[in-house]
């Protein structure tokens, strides 16, 4: 849909809209600096914002165990000390079975990214191949893998998700399943299109002309030239996930008790409003500054591969 | 024309028919035993078996799966397994709250995100881009459930000045249902104070429910904007001196707009979806919290019921998008994929 | 355009419109059966359905619940317990004006038997179709297979339908199926105005004047009640507190019960009643086949910590399967105490006799029911403490239930209550201790002993009071030496109400959601 090429973008291009008509192709090689994707995107306070968010969210993750100061708490409980309002023995006061609610927020860091992880890399698993069969020849194998994308797409995501969580054993598991069953058309839609694109381009006709076989010009040449759509879908795709995954642990169908989920923590707060106004609060923002920071990150990432990929829909 | 509306309407049924499908594939994983849920709280083996041959729980999948299809084809989606109603029946009656809790919740994501693309496309990256920015994009992190608690809490029982929840106070009374819209069978009934309650518990979960939507129409209606504004047309004619106001006004703004109003459908179905947990907490009785009950009670039939309505509804906005965008601008049309 | 556009922010704008000067009609809170068939399903919303809109021939009041004649006037015994007859009560008339005939009693209950759904399942072992007949028109005959004991206690479970009524609207053979999930055909108190009424989401109920008992008991009652059921517990209580609705469930949660009360506008309904909370056990599954691993369970459960500190002591604790309000219990029956060191015992025990103690455990709850998810994470915490590991579940009642039917997709552990469906020993212990009634929910720890096989049917067919006494309390000492499943607590009923509500006449079967009896203070 878009004319310009995502790696047309040119560092000094001063420009606010990149794209114009003459720029090269992908593939051509030129001099030019180290990530200049980077540095264009630390250009921009408000992506470099998202950019940190998510670096330190990942930080948290990783180091969840020794930043908590009570881990012990993803499992534990101590009813006499339920409810407590923030102190500085609990900067974020406890939960209604005595637990630290800033250890359990350290703590559902790091299940938040890993079912995001999993779930948009599960997606690019079943979309990219999807996308780059189907794009690449015409014929009923394109036609047939494209009504199935469409399928998948039109199954209302949430609904789907919910009745799979409910229908199968509910769990974690379900749920990541239900969310990877309804993202992977996106990716395979992406892919799809670029695919379209890319193999009319010349340089693919050059390859096919030298004898490249087909795997080999899908995997080493039109797969690079779609990455940048790719990351921005993951990218977004990222944030999604942890939004509809808490969302799923809200309503009961995603993780299970005692994870230390912001979603199911929210829930669980519910019925404790509003007294114990900290025990929701403290979640809820985890989840909003995370989902944040890949959004903005995302949203960095498409200003700079292109401003007119807009048919997007998170 | 007329072909391409035909070609995209047939290219869509293969995808309704797999939705059916795969709408029967999923009820069948269950784990537990329709037959068990049907037959209620203190039913013994024997009712239950009763219950698994009458609704034909016991046949082989193959036959259970045509006589499905048979049913969805016809119009039959059966009757749930809870209530013994049929369910077309049950989602008629709530899909006009979540269509009117979409239509408001549209409404106000138009209305607010055009003008904030707007002023961010003419203040391209200055502070206020930035800032409707940061606004559009945190629109989209926020998690819905949490935001819906806090403006509950906040509105509703700090303040009390919104209503928790529901469609009406229950003391007004329902007018006569016409289209099932409660705003519009209100002003048709002429009781404007049922029409005035119904907007004030619109309120609060149109906004929820608005800002996903509210962020992308403001993304499109910024980028459409902008792109806009480098077209030689508009250079030429700011070069030409023409007035500041009367350009953006009339021709930047209206071909930009055009551009949104694509994603507007797009958008629809993308919050009939997003409805069911801003329904679930605000006690909206539409088709979320349908769908919610029926997952707490098993019942599959109703389940499916929705899935398939939503997905249908999906698809068939999905058509009239395409078709609005090749009647928009006709090259679309000539470059079916 | 911009016409319309000033009326409608004027319409926005106008004050309120003047509210009439009757008194409010009441707002129920509480979830709607999913139908209106009184025959169709039974659970406990129903009861306000079976309660309000229909009459029984017999009917549970007060608290403890006495048993007392309603639509029947009494009735006589057969010597060998097996034939029964009830006398009916003259000129009562339902809805329509009908006057209540025999015929119709006995049409009650052939539809039962005939739909065979839930609500059949205490009466189909021990009774025909064609041995319900009318002698007379004022008489109704039963003549049971065998004798049952808790017939009687049993017959306020069968809503008396207007068979005229329901045959006019009979289509397919359908028993009226169809048509009465929308619509009454009763002689209750109250009518449905099956205009308004929508699945779950509201019922309005009209009060019915020519109620057979009249209204001379009661000054002021509610000529309207509307049903507005509020699906998520917190909402529900919010709106409660913001006068939106004038009763929640019977489900308040403890931890709301102080804010209830504190509010000038709303207060709790506490009422001592007959549900037990307990924690099942599969029997069928390794490890819980094993005496000592189940002893084990019994023991590491934090009885005090989660009756008086987590639901703040609203609940009284019940050491065995029947509430301990009820008859049949042993006097001096002994609670299992929260004790690990003793729990640690008995699974070194399990483990040495080769019970899969070190496999992960599930325990499935009701997500919906917040009550159940803290109590499955303090027991998980406790039992990590013993080297057991618990994995929690969320589930709900419907899939759990479902998954019952058969040992193997049985859950290891779930946590439910057991409701008073009929006030009798036989709603608790005989019906989740007889093997019998093994593939049904209550019966789901998969429990077998003859000795309590043989003492629960001798119960069940003895009409010497005295005897059952004996034969209950006996059952119930074998089976809380088995220690099949874990019982915690017997409840507190717990409703939000409006304070202007008075008149309360709560009985534990229904929760307390009788409406006849209640007046406004306005």
């Amino acid at each position: 849909m878009s004319a310009s090429d995502a790696r047309s973008v040119e560092p000094s291009h001063a420009a606010p809209l990149p794209g114009n008509p003459g720029e090269g192709r992908g593939g051509l090689k030129r001099p030019r600096p180290r990530f200049p994707a980077l540095r264009r995107l630390l250009r921009d306070p408000v992506a470099t914002f998202g950019l940190a968010l998510v670096l330190f969210a990942v930080f948290v993750a990783i180091f969840a165990p020794w930043l908590a100061p009570y881990p012990e708490d993803a499992f534990e409980s101590h009813i006499l000390q339920r409810l407590r309002p923030p102190s500085a023995e609990f900067p974020f006061g406890t939960d209604n079975l005595g637990r630290d609610v800033l250890s359990r927020v350290i703590l559902g860091t790091r299940s938040a990214l890993l079912v995001a992880v999993a779930v948009v890399g599960a997606s690019l698993a079943i979309g990219v191949p999807v996308g780059l069969v189907a794009g690449w020849r015409d014929g009923w194998l394109s036609e047939l893998l494209m009504r199935v994308t469409d399928v998948f797409l039109a199954v209302p995501q949430l609904i789907l998700a919910l009745a799979l969580g409910q229908l199968l054993a509910p769990g974690l598991t379900t749920a990541m399943l239900a969310l990877a069953l309804t993202y992977w058309p996106f990716f395979a839609r992406t892919v799809y299109a670029e695919t379209r694109r890319l193999r009319g381009a010349l340089f693919v006709d050059a390859l096919a002309g030298i004898g490249a076989s087909t795997p080999r010009i899908l995997l080493l040449h039109v797969l690079p030239n779609a990455a940048p759509a790719i990351v921005i879908r993951a990218t977004i795709g990222m944030g999604f996930t942890i939004l509809t995954a808490a969302l799923l642990g809200f309503l009961g169908v995603g993780a299970a008790p005692p994870d230390p989920d912001w979603g199911l923590a929210v829930a669980e707060a519910r019925q404790h409003l509003p007294e114990a106004w900290w025990f929701p609060t403290f979640p809820g923002l985890a989840i909003l500054l995370l989902v944040l920071g890949f959004n903005l990150l995302g949203d960095g990432l498409r200003d700079i591969a292109d401003p007119r990929l807009r048919r997007s829909r998170h | 024309m007329a072909r391409y509306v035909l070609r995209r309407i047939l290219l869509a049924l293969p995808a309704l028919f797999g939705l059916v499908l795969l709408t029967f594939v999923l009820t069948r994983v269950i784990p537990g035993d329709p037959a068990a849920a049907l037959a209620g709280d203190s039913a013994t083996p024997a009712q239950i078996a009763e219950i698994r041959e009458k609704y034909g729980l016991d046949r082989p999948i193959l036959e259970q799966a045509l006589v499905h299809i048979r049913q969805v084809l016809t119009g039959d989606l059966g009757r749930s397994i809870f209530s013994g109603r049929p369910v077309t029946e049950e989602i008629a009656q709530r899909l006009p709250a979540t269509l009117e809790l979409t239509f408001a919740a549209l409404f106000l994501a138009t209305i607010i995100g055009i003008p904030l693309g707007l002023v961010a496309a003419l203040n391209h990256n200055g502070p206020v881009d930035q800032i409707v920015r940061l606004l559009s994009v945190g629109g989209l992190a926020i998690a819905s459930f949490w935001l819906a608690l806090m403006l509950q809490l906040v509105f509703a029982m700090d303040l009390d000045i919104l209503p928790l929840r529901g469609r009406v106070d229950v003391d007004l009374g329902l007018p006569p249902t016409v289209t099932g819209l409660l705003t519009i069978d209100s002003l048709l009934a002429g009781r404007f104070d049922q029409f005035r309650d119904a907007v004030w518990h619109l309120v609060l979960p149109a906004v929820t429910l608005c800002l996903p939507g509210l962020a992308s129409i403001a993304r499109f209606t910024r980028s459409g904007m902008l792109e806009m504004l480098q077209k030689d047309f508009v250079l030429y004619a700011r070069a030409a001196g023409y007035g500041k106001f009367r350009l953006y006004a009339i021709y930047v703004l209206r071909n930009a707009v055009t551009v949104t109003v694509t994603q507007i459908g797009l958008l629809f179905g993308a919050l009939i979806s997003g409805a069911v947990a801003v329904e679930a907490i605000y006690d909206w009785p539409g088709l979320g919290t349908y769908a919610v009950q029926a997952i707490l009670t098993a019942d599959y039939k109703a389940l499916l019921a929705v899935t398939l309505v939503v997905g249908v509804v999906y698809a068939v906005v999905n058509v009239l998008v395409d078709v609005a965008q090749a009647l928009i601008d006709p090259r679309v049309a000539e470059d079916v994929r | 355009m911009r016409r319309l556009a000033l009326l409608l922010t004027a319409l926005l704008l106008a004050a309120p419109a003047a509210r009439a000067e009757a008194p409010r009609p009441m707002v129920w809170g509480d979830s709607l059966a999913a139908t209106l068939d009184p025959h169709a399903i039974f659970d406990v919303p129903m009861q306000y359905i079976l309660l309000n809109a229909y009459d029984g021939l017999y009917r549970y009041q007060g608290n403890p619940p006495r048993l007392e004649p309603w639509l029947a006037t009494g009735h006589t015994t057969s010597e060998d317990g097996l034939t029964w007859e009830f006398t009916l009560r003259e000129g009562v008339k339902f809805h329509d004006g009908t006057v209540m005939t025999a015929e119709d009693v006995v049409y009650s209950f052939r539809r039962l038997l005939a739909m065979n759904r839930a609500p059949a399942a205490a009466f189909s072992p021990v009774l025909k179709v064609e041995n319900v007949t009318a002698p007379a028109p004022n008489k109704v005959r039963f003549v049971l297979s065998t004798p049952y004991a808790p017939f009687l206690a049993a017959m306020p479970l069968v809503a008396i339908v207007n068979s005229k009524l329901v045959q006019a609207n009979t289509a397919n053979e359908d028993w009226g199926a169809a048509w009465l999930a929308t619509h009454d055909a009763g002689s209750g108190a109250y009518m449905v105005d099956a205009e308004t009424y929508r699945a779950r989401t509201s019922l309005d109920f009209n009060r019915f004047r020519d109620h057979f008992l009249g209204w001379s008991h009661n000054r002021n009652p509610f000529d309207q009640v509307r049903s507005r059921p509020i699906l998520e517990t917190s909402t529900r209580v919010l709106a409660l507190q913001r006068g939106e609705i004038d009763a929640g469930d019977s489900y308040l949660p403890t931890d709301q019960v102080d804010r209830v009360e504190r509010n000038p506008r709303t207060r709790v309904q506490k009422d001592e009643t007959m549900r037990t909370f307990i924690i099942r056990m599969n029997n069928r599954k390794p490890p819980f086949d094993n005496l000592d691993a189940r002893l084990c369970f019994a023991h590491a459960f934090n009885y005090e910590g989660f009756n008086n500190i987590i639901l703040r002591g609203f609940v009284i604790r019940n050491p065995g399967p029947n509430p301990n309000s009820l008859w049949g219990n042993p006097p001096d029956l002994a609670p299992y105490a929260f004790d690990l060191a003793k729990a640690k015992e008995h699974c070194d025990k399990a483990r040495a006799a080769g019970a899969p103690l070190n496999r992960e455990i599930e325990i499935h709850l009701q997500s919906e029911l917040e009550q159940t998810t803290q109590a499955a994470q303090m027991f998980q915490a406790d039992l990590r403490r013993v080297g057991v590991t618990l994995k929690i579940v969320p589930n709900t009642w419907a899939n759990i239930t479902a998954s019952t039917t058969r040992p193997e997709t049985t859950p290891d552990t779930w946590i439910h209550w057991v409701s008073s469906y009929f006030i009798d020993p036989e709603n608790w212990i005989g019906q989740m201790y007889d093997s019998r009634f093994h593939g049904t929910w209550k019966a789901s720890s998969w429990y077998r002993n003859p000795r309590v096989d043989e003492l629960l049917t001798r119960a069940r067919g003895s009409l010497d009071q005295a005897e059952r006494e004996k034969l209950y309390q006996e059952a119930t000492r074998l089976v809380v030496a088995d220690s099949p499943d874990i019982w915690v607590y017997n409840t507190v009923n717990l409703r939000g109400v409006s304070r202007r509500i008075q008149g309360w006449n709560f009985s534990p079967v229904g929760s307390g959601g009788e409406l006849r009896t209640l007046w406004s203070e306005q």
